[in-house]
């Protein structure tokens, strides 16, 4: 039965129990936002996390505040989408995505918005030009007139200037109100300009089951830009990747798998030789394991009883994106906001991510699976004398479990529990707690 | 606020999915039939965050089915609707434009309006903490002038203050462009994104629905729950099926997790323990149910409905 007021007051010591509440768990109370002015300059806080009632009951209080939440809620939601004069970015869709200038041609992007349009009936054969070939096939919304923080990290431009935005982008731009697009293309000279802009609705209707977007996707793509991540598509995005898409591009980003560890091989040598070691008196099949002779450590009795091979990450094939199976593949690579980004250049991503719609896949990946989308990342080993080695593994994936709009991030590494030598640390049991190999992991 | 649309409400049906992009078909459904589906679309006021979302608005499968079902929805494929954009006549085209501008006018005014009283505020302020400092500093005779010096502030800005106002201005230009714009009076109309396409498309006919969405096998203890005045919505972060609330999610915290089984199903007494700990441990009852017919024993879905028995487990030991 708390108003607004008593809910703020509640509001920090709820918050110093519990730390580690995320808000975007539960449907908010849509009224804090009313304590936001939409217009100020400045830009706005996120309200707090407010106090809700165990049960309805018929009183009339709770009745005038469930409908103020829902008024609240109404006008938030109703709040339209505006483009100022000067800030407004124009797009505009070209369902049938770039095609390179028969000619080049320096006319003026406007015009050349026209000659793209009329040469689309002969479709040429890709020329290869040095901006234009990294512009996806997918890409269907261009922008004359790029400005804005947006375009350090979204779209390619063309030989003409115009900035290609793929259909996550450009519904990602429409969506938050930054970017106004166009259905067909503008207006030539003197020509009346007839083009309607599009609506959310229209945008989502033309984008979505274009070039691969799912909603599950762009789900995924879109809750992570709102927290500042810049993300590309990866290799993996097509899901009829086939392996001779293996290029230049995929082949950079490999690292041929070293060898660090003993391995399989190296396991079975040191078995080998222990059997031959001199000072053993015995071997497993005739006596004791650790043998007869003197023992002056626990050490050397620890590494001689360790004679079951375990699985070592780092001497497994890195392999390609094919040999996994959607959803459970690689589709987008994620970049923290503090990573210098590049468009032209991008860095090692941070995460990779694959998107799983729990309505398509309803069981859990199976380790073959698993294992293959683990493979298919490459080797990321624990820095040295990192703590929770485990934790961190030697492969590690992001998988979005899309919930009809609902999104569970769960982070899978690669542990090698071979590797940690507990016996070889001095001051008693150190590490992480868990002792799964997969630990799934909420962020 | 209470506004009825018309019904069938048109449910967008978009790469699989079902979405909704009107506002008031939104809150109708919310308020009258207790749907609430999942926001998914970024908040232009404050795009940056995942705590409070927008439009459009995601309806699971048993959602849209129940809504269906009920009569009060009906499925479009937006894809194919949105066709109709092309061919739209010139005649139809040029009105939209024109409406669109006429709205967008409408909001340039209301904005330039807002900038105009706030830079007055400001000014005040300014001139407030002006005459303050100069109250400090000078002796008594400057304070009786100070005293009149906010009246002049609150009508137009004289000239002696013309440098404190073109300060303003300057700092207002550098943090946002449009600021410039209330020199030039008639003012270019802010351009709008609509949510919807109708207008200018018009609704389309009965015959272009979609038939009502399949559902998975959950869907009668789904609708049992939801005629029984719960609010149901996606569990699986929470480990279940869906979170049933007693109310409307806005102001309650739910009561159950909720998992469906097939009435004949074998259940791993495994799934109850973890399940059962899972609720109890964050207050809220394990609930499993499912209809006591199979779908070839009855007429229909919604037969099969009444047939529901749900049972729920709360773990007394803890």
């Amino acid at each position: 039965m708390a108003d607004v007021d008593e809910d703020a007051i509640k509001a920090p010591a709820n918050a110093s129990t519990e730390p580690d509440v995320d808000l975007s768990d539960e449907t908010q109370d849509f009224r804090f936002l009313n304590h936001l002015n939409f217009f100020a300059d400045a830009s706005p806080g996120i309200p707090r996390r407010g106090e809700k009632d165990f049960e309805p009951n018929p009183t009339e209080l709770q009745a005038d505040v469930l409908s103020a939440s829902r008024g609240a809620m109404h006008n938030a939601l109703s709040y339209p989408r505006l483009h100022n004069t000067k800030t407004r970015v124009v797009a505009f869709y070209a369902p049938d995505g770039y095609v390179p200038p028969v000619k080049t041609d320096r006319a003026t992007p406007k015009t050349g918005g026209e000659d793209e349009k009329s040469s689309e009936s002969t479709p040429k054969p890709p020329r290869p030009l040095p901006n234009s070939a990294r512009i996806s096939p997918d890409a269907c919304v261009y922008v004359p007139n790029p400005k804005g923080q947006f375009f350090k990290t979204m779209g390619q431009a063309d030989s003409l200037s115009r900035v290609w935005l793929l259909p996550e982008e450009a519904l990602y731009l429409i969506e938050r109100g930054n970017g106004l697009a166009h259905l067909g293309p503008p207006a030539g000279p003197g020509e009346e300009d007839l083009s309607v802009p599009m609506s959310l609705q229209a945008a989502y209707a033309c984008f979505m089951g274009h070039g691969g977007l799912t909603l599950e996707r762009y789900s995924v793509y879109t809750g992570l830009k709102r927290l500042g991540y810049a993300l590309l598509r990866a290799p993996g995005w097509c899901d009829d990747l086939v392996k001779e898409d293996a290029d230049a591009s995929y082949a950079t980003e490999t690292t041929p798998p070293t060898l660090h560890g003993p391995g399989l091989a190296g396991i079975l040598g040191s078995l080998f030789n222990w059997i031959h070691d001199p000072r053993s008196t015995a071997s497993t099949a005739t006596g004791p394991i650790i043998g007869t002779g003197i023992h002056r450590n626990y050490m050397d009795i620890y590494r001689k009883l360790a004679i079951i091979p375990w699985y070592d990450p780092i001497t497994a094939p890195e392999r390609h994106p094919a040999d996994t199976t959607p959803p459970f593949r690689v589709v987008f690579h994620v970049f923290k906001p503090s990573t210098p980004f590049k468009k032209s250049a991008p860095p090692t991503p941070d995460f990779r991510v694959a998107v799983v719609s729990t309505r398509d896949q309803t069981t859990m990946p199976t380790m073959t699976q698993l294992g293959a989308l683990l493979e298919s990342t490459p080797l990321d080993p624990p820095a040295r004398g990192e703590n929770g080695p485990l934790r961190h593994g030697y492969r590690n994936v992001v998988m979005a479990v899309v919930d009809q709009g609902v999104v569970s991030y769960l982070r899978v590494a690669d542990s090698a529990f071979g590797k940690e030598k507990l016996y070889e640390n001095k001051g008693g049991p150190q590490g992480p707690k868990w002792n799964r190999n997969q630990k799934p992991r909420k962020r | 606020m209470d506004f009825q649309p018309d019904l069938p409400i048109p449910i967008s049906y978009v790469s699989g999915r079902y979405l909704l992009f009107s506002i008031d078909a939104v809150t109708y459904l919310r308020r009258e039939h207790h749907i609430c589906g999942v926001l998914i679309g970024t908040l232009p006021q404050i795009p940056q965050q995942n705590v409070f979302l927008g439009l459009p608005l995601e309806l699971m499968p048993e959602e849209a089915r129940l809504l269906v079902d009920k009569g009060v929805a009906c499925i479009v494929d937006e894809a194919k609707a949105h066709e109709g954009m092309n061919t739209l006549l010139e005649e139809d085209r040029r009105r939209y434009l024109r409406d669109l501008e006429s709205q967008g006018l409408h909001v340039s005014r209301i904005q330039s309006d807002r900038k105009e009283r706030n830079r007055e505020q400001t000014l005040k302020k300014l001139e407030e903490k002006k005459a303050k400092a100069k109250a400090k500093a000078s002796a008594a005779a400057a304070t009786a002038q100070a005293s009149t010096v906010p009246e002049e502030g609150s009508s137009t800005p004289l000239p002696k203050n013309a440098a404190i106002v073109d300060l303003f201005n300057a700092e207002g230009r550098s943090s946002s462009p449009s600021t410039g714009s209330m020199s030039t009076p008639p003012q270019a109309a802010t351009a709008i994104t609509p949510a919807t396409s109708y207008p200018p498309l018009s609704t389309p006919p009965p015959s272009t629905h979609l038939s009502a969405p399949a559902v998975p096998s959950s869907y009668p203890l789904f609708a049992h729950l939801h005629s029984k005045g719960y609010f149901l919505s996606p569990g699986l972060r929470f480990g279940c099926q869906y979170m049933a609330y007693p109310g409307d999610p806005l102001r309650f915290h739910s009561h159950f997790l909720v998992v469906s089984y097939d009435w004949d199903q074998r259940i791993d007494i495994m799934d109850l323990v973890v399940g059962g700990r899972l609720g109890t441990g964050v207050k809220k009852g394990f609930l499993i149910g499912g209809a006591q017919k199979r779908i070839d024993e009855v007429d229909s879905e919604a037969d099969r409905v009444d047939t529901v028995r749900a049972f729920s487990l709360e773990w007394a030991g803890m």
